[in-house]
């Protein structure tokens, strides 16, 4: 039996070999980007010279991200890797860096300064991962991304260098103009509450006030004084709206309308936020910016006294 | 050479698994490969605390300790408090797990910190993560190296242990009458028990870690009743079913684990539908014949 199995193994070896050689395909530049925030990234800045693929779709959950076999041919024949890093990707992360000793591999928060990371304090070495709520912060990922691209294909390095700059550019203008949607919301009324702690860097750079019902792990469900308190402080502060995410269940967050509900105090739910993953492609917000802008619409109309158009959300 | 490889991870860690598995299942244990996945919990978080990272090998050590503390557990409320195996597996691995939770909102709410993400290892990656000497020379995946010097462990364990295992298994009593420890030996295999699922865990992922111990070695317990026989018959099953999942998931662009576990449970489909001697579509004077079969009611092997 065990020669046998030998045989198995060796026939195997051989099968390999022969079917799944590979060589380096001509043509534009393959790019694999982990999320799709960072594919459209990607994207912007390299225009049709190369082809993007995003690993993890709309309406994932980076955390129950599963692998495909489609998804490892993918990284096998990209020439660059992108991905967010700060332990955004969990394990998945390590294994890219690893490659990394043979293929470009680029963190995109690579390019944020240490100090503009939200941390917990007691523990430096785990920042908050979701950079790009803060648009300046996700702003600055650009120069990574273009500096990657230019050594990668010298030739384009100039239009690479421009579509950057504009695109930075774009950027800033849209942290600028969703500072004023958001600074419409009266002091008292900018408090955001939402299913789970991603959101720390839009409460920082647009100084709102924000809880989420679930700790940025997906395990630390919050223990039931924590729910009877965030109740409590809706109900003190008259908060008119919580919201959900696209990416997370909206159980956790029915269970606190309810809460409310029973204390006298309505309650509505503001709408959908899209968190760890954009919108469907193609449509307005199956990109970075058309993002952006449907979470501040959806925010500054939910929690304003007065009706916002959304159109006044500008370019 | 992907695929060649990620077949030859799955197999030599479904062959380590199920051979352990086969004596797992002789003696109604099992779930506790699953138990062993929830269970390291505490150790991940204890492991973070302490180190404040959460590298592999950190979490890697924490699980790993806590794997055994598990294992011990089981034996120690099986033995003391004379629970059933099953019941003494279902109270330490949700004790356990809820531990782990407890710690993560009072110590670590604002870290990403769950097995899922900082243990679990996917088997798409396996091909990803090589292993590279100092000198620059690619050597193949790491998982593979890792896998083979797990199964070398076992398959020696095993050799040297078989027949105070057999005993053990079949026939406690009888064992200690004859001056083997029944617990020395249950503790021993407990033990590789937690180095084999932690080790895989960190190379191919949890689903198909717990279903290698189960689904391979329960298909042959179908078709066998010679422990030797259910062994090889195990490894048979190990490498058919690492070979037809990986394909499955090539046709459907899927999960590997997933095609892999689903392959393994038709498979068991098949062999409880059409076996020879256990089938439901058996002749039915073998039905009776057959009836009063019981694990501890096995020949006696030739004992070598």
């Amino acid at each position: 039996m065990r020669k046998y199995i030998g045989l198995v193994l060796i026939g195997l070896w051989l099968a390999g070999c022969s079917a799944d050689q590979q060589t380096a395909s001509e043509g534009p530049l393959q790019v694999v980007a982990t999320t799709g925030m960072v594919a459209d990234l990607v994207q912007n800045i390299a225009g049709d010279s190369i082809e993007v693929t995003a690993l993890m779709g709309p309406g994932v959950d980076p955390h129950l991200y599963k692998a495909t076999q489609g998804d490892l041919k993918a990284l096998q024949n990209a020439d660059i890797i992108f991905y967010n890093g700060l332990h955004l990707e969990g394990k998945m992360a390590e294994v890219l860096e690893k490659l990394g000793r043979i293929k470009t591999v680029v963190a995109v928060a690579e390019g944020i300064p240490e100090a503009a990371l939200l941390k917990d304090p007691n523990y430096e070495d785990a920042p908050d991962p979701h950079i790009w709520f803060d648009v300046s912060l996700w702003a600055q990922t650009v120069e990574t991304v273009a500096k990657t691209l230019s050594k990668a294909k010298p030739d384009h390095a100039t239009i690479y260098q421009q579509k950057a700059i504009d695109y930075k550019n774009e950027l800033l203008d849209l942290h600028e103009s969703v500072k004023k949607q958001i600074a419409t919301i009266p002091k008292a009324q900018r408090i955001m509450i939402t299913a789970h702690d991603a959101f720390n860097y839009f409460g920082r750079a647009y100084d709102m006030e924000v809880r989420g019902l679930q700790g940025i792990s997906t395990l630390s469900e919050f223990g039931l004084r924590d729910r009877v308190d965030l109740v409590n402080y809706i109900v003190e502060n008259n908060i008119k709206a919580v919201f959900v995410e696209t990416s997370v269940s909206e159980k956790n967050i029915q269970s606190i309308v309810e809460g409310c509900r029973q204390k006298g105090h309505e309650i509505k739910i503001g709408g959908n936020l899209y968190s760890d993953a954009m919108g469907e492609a193609g449509s307005p917000e199956g990109n970075y910016i058309g993002m952006v802008k449907a979470n501040v619409a959806t925010i500054v109309s939910s929690l304003n006294p007065e009706p916002v158009q959304i159109s006044t959300i500008s370019e | 050479m992907d695929a060649f490889y990620i077949i030859l991870t799955a197999s030599l860690f479904s062959i380590s698994c199920g051979l352990l598995g086969s004596f797992l299942i002789l003696r109604k244990m099992a779930m506790v490969g699953d138990a062993i996945s929830h269970a390291v919990l505490p150790g991940i978080v204890i492991a973070f605390l302490m180190t404040g990272t959460r590298d592999s090998f950190d979490m890697i050590v924490g699980a790993a300790m806590l794997g055994v503390f598990t294992t011990f557990l089981i034996e120690f409320f099986h033995k003391r408090a004379r629970l059933q195996t099953d019941a003494a597996i279902g109270v330490t691995f949700t004790w356990l797990f809820a531990l782990g939770i407890i710690l993560i909102s009072l110590y670590a709410g604002q870290v990403d910190l769950d097995q899922e993400c900082v243990l679990y290892g996917e088997i798409a990656y396996v091909p990803l993560d090589l292993w590279i000497t100092q000198t620059g020379l690619i050597m193949g995946p790491k998982a593979i190296y890792v896998a083979l010097f797990i199964l070398l462990v076992n398959i020696g364990f095993l050799m040297i242990g078989y027949r105070n295992l057999y005993m053990t298994t079949f026939d406690p009593a009888f064992a200690a009458s004859i001056g083997i420890s029944v617990s020395l030996w249950n503790y021993l295999l407990m033990g590789a028990v937690s180095m084999t699922t932690v080790a895989a865990f960190d190379s191919v992922g949890a689903i198909l870690v717990v279903a290698l111990f189960v689904v391979p070695p329960a298909t042959a317990y179908l078709l066998s009743h010679q422990l030797k026989t259910m062994m090889w018959l195990t490894v048979g099953f190990s490498i058919f079913i690492s070979i037809v999942g990986y394909y499955l998931a090539v046709a459907i662009d899927g999960s590997i684990a997933g095609a892999i576990v689903t392959i393994a449970g038709i498979l068991f489909a098949v062999v409880f539908l059409f076996a020879p001697g256990q089938g439901i579509f058996r002749s039915k004077t073998k039905q009776t014949q057959d009836a009063t079969i019981e694990p501890n009611l096995f020949e006696r092997e030739n004992l070598t």
